[in-house]
């Protein structure tokens, strides 16, 4: 046996003894690639089209009817107003609202050029852009024979006034930076914290502290509040940096982002002292957090809209934190949307907190008797 | 201290007071149906093989584990009942250098000090008086990490003092240290049952055996013998600690 097999026998011998290790490295990999390449893809899929349709002509309905309901356009909730139309888009309840103005019929048979109006969400650019090319063109065809069938064949077109709402140049950039943010925040406080926890336990000083009057709750809460901190403080300086060098608009309120990360650090902390809970080396848990942390990015609609997964994957992001403060970063800074539009967030994230935190209190309590 | 009527109870003059205290972890028995009483102000070492089960005593003595029946009573308190309250009686140290290796002397103090409540004029005090003592007071804004090892385990013991324990626990405090080291050690040791603290020690040294008020051994989670050393000695037949350690545990 050469030395070089003796040092890499041993190795492997170490591995095998370290079972939580072992299923990290071979099994987790594979249920990544099976969940992923299943439920990720940037196709245009699922664009939820909201349309309000003022005219309420034989004509302007057959237009509604243009959108087919299948893979690319999913009927979106109705609107009975323009406000209530925009407040759809601005909530990310639909994705594409189309404003059919009344006088659409009356302007087709006398040939004029009707005024169609397409709005598209433009915070995640790369569909919206594809979005709007695919629904104008459409809407134009579709205006074309309308116009053709009244007997005015090649009639003025109708020409939709397309507009991107919360992202009209449609960079990439600030859909990214948001998503950037909330990685950061997520790794600051998951990660770290439960590494702290994990290092004590190598290091024995967990143990001492067990033998002081010191309760568990009190432990959590002198590990975890540092470590907020420091999340908070890159929260803002990341913010900052974004609205200032990016140019990321800062839509709606600072201080339904500060409720937002609130909630989400509960949950991430939590979820770090669960990671250390269940790790006996900071190797373990650097482990089991980067699990997390991949599938949470994958699952949060931070490339790959959710609205896109097939139905299981996306019942699955009903479990992952980090689809909802996404949400609420990306919704507050491009959207200006406030905490009633965020309501579904705040709640599952509220939810999730104290599941988390509880799961992690727990278990300490459990480990210290 | 808070004195309700379950945690007075003490035997007079037994700072431990154990009857049947067993510990089993599936269908091993770690611990096995242990007696023992220690009385307040004596210096009790607490002798074995490695795995004989004396870790798993000291941690269910120490409130750390739960006891799967049998009782005992440490400063006054029931274990396994009023664990925070015994955990404020006791002071602990492990074999482990559990103290922040990236903190200063008088940091690691402020910690366990503010674990016990301890702060301002009293700490101060209080350090001002155990860090002479234990010949630390030159070093208090050293790292514990930069610091020798027998200070560092000095270190360990004085943050274990900080609170004035009833009882102080101590498991193998003097691991891989000169025998130097060892011997102004239990000087410390001596100055503190002297003021009356109670001292339960593990060992490996059998020396240190000696420097014991009385010893017992245990064997696969039994107490096979309890008495001073030199009770033990006439019991065994054994020259010295060493000889009688190994009679028992080989017997």
């Amino acid at each position: 046996m050469s030395v070089l097999g003796t040092l890499v026998r041993k190795e492997f011998r170490q591995l095998r003894r370290d079972p939580a290790l072992l299923r990290l490295v071979l099994i987790l990999p594979v249920m990544q690639l099976l969940v992923m390449s299943y439920a990720l893809n940037n196709d245009l899929r699922h664009l939820r089209v909201s349309v309000l349709d003022d005219d309420r002509t034989p004509l302007s309905r057959r237009l509604v009817e243009a959108f087919p309901h299948g893979v690319t356009f999913t009927p979106g909730p109705g609107a009975e107003g323009e406000a209530e139309l925009g407040r759809l888009l601005r909530e990310g309840r639909c994705d594409i609202a189309v404003h059919i103005p009344a006088g659409f019929a009356r302007d087709v048979s006398d040939g004029r050029s009707p005024a169609v109006g397409l709005a598209v969400d433009g915070s995640n650019s790369s569909i919206a852009g594809r979005g709007a090319g695919y629904a104008e063109a459409l809407l134009t065809r579709e205006a074309a024979r309308l116009a053709t069938e009244n007997g005015r064949p090649g009639g003025t077109p109708v020409k939709p006034a397309v507009r991107f709402y919360h992202n009209p140049e449609l960079e990439s950039r600030l859909y990214m930076v948001p998503g950037i943010i909330v990685i950061l925040v997520t790794i600051i406080s998951a990660l770290v914290t439960g590494l702290a926890v994990v290092r004590e336990k190598e290091l024995g000083t967990l143990e001492q502290i067990r033998v002081t009057p010191v309760t568990p709750l009190q432990m959590i809460a002198g590990k975890t509040i540092p470590f907020a901190l420091i999340a908070l403080v890159d929260l803002i300086l990341a913010t900052l940096f974004a609205v200032a060098w990016f140019h990321v608009p800062m839509a709606g309120s600072p201080l339904v982002l500060l409720l937002g990360v609130f909630l989400y650090l509960v949950v991430t902390l939590g979820l770090g002292l669960l990671a250390s809970a269940v790790s006996d080396t900071q190797q373990q848990a650097v482990f089991t957090v980067w699990f997390f942390l991949v599938f949470a990015i994958m699952l949060s609609g931070f490339f790959f809209p959710v609205q896109n997964m097939p139905p299981w994957a996306r019942a699955l992001t009903w479990l992952n934190p980090m689809r909802f403060f996404m949400a609420i970063v990306r919704g507050v800074l491009l959207r200006g949307a406030g905490v009633g539009d965020l309501a579904r967030e705040f709640s599952m994230l509220a939810l999730m907190g104290v599941a988390a935190f509880g799961g992690a209190v727990a278990l300490f309590r459990r480990a210290s008797d | 201290m808070s004195a309700t009527s379950s945690t007075s109870t003490s035997v007079d003059g037994l700072a431990v007071h154990v009857r049947g205290l067993t510990r089993r972890f599936g269908d091993f028995t770690a611990v096995d149906g242990l007696d023992l009483d220690v009385r307040e102000g004596e210096i009790f070492g607490f002798l074995g093989a490695n795995g004989a089960g004396k870790t798993t005593a000291i941690r269910m003595l120490c409130g750390l584990l739960q006891p799967s029946s049998g009782s005992a009573m440490v400063a006054g308190v029931e274990v396994g009942r009023h664990a925070r309250e015994l955990k404020r009686r006791i002071g602990y140290m492990s074999q482990r250098f559990s103290l922040y290796d990236d903190l200063t002397v008088d940091e690691n103090v402020e910690f366990f000090g503010g674990i016990y409540g301890l702060e301002g004029a009293p700490l101060r005090e209080r350090s001002e008086e155990l860090l002479p003592l234990l010949g630390l007071a030159d070093r208090r804004r050293t790292q514990a990490g930069a610091l020798p090892l027998g200070y560092k385990q000095r270190l360990a013991l004085g943050c274990s003092l900080l609170h004035r324990p009833r009882v102080l626990f101590l498991d193998e405090p003097t691991g891989g240290v000169d025998p130097v080291a060892r011997r102004r050690f239990w000087d410390l040791i001596y100055a503190q049952a002297a003021a009356g603290t109670t001292v339960f020690v593990t060992t490996h040294y059998m020396d240190e055996a000696e420097y014991c008020g009385r010893v017992s051994i245990m064997v696969q989670g039994k107490l096979v013998a309890l008495d001073t050393p030199g009770g033990l000695k006439a019991l065994t037949g054994g020259r010295d600690m060493q000889d009688v350690f190994l009679r028992l545990v080989e017997a």
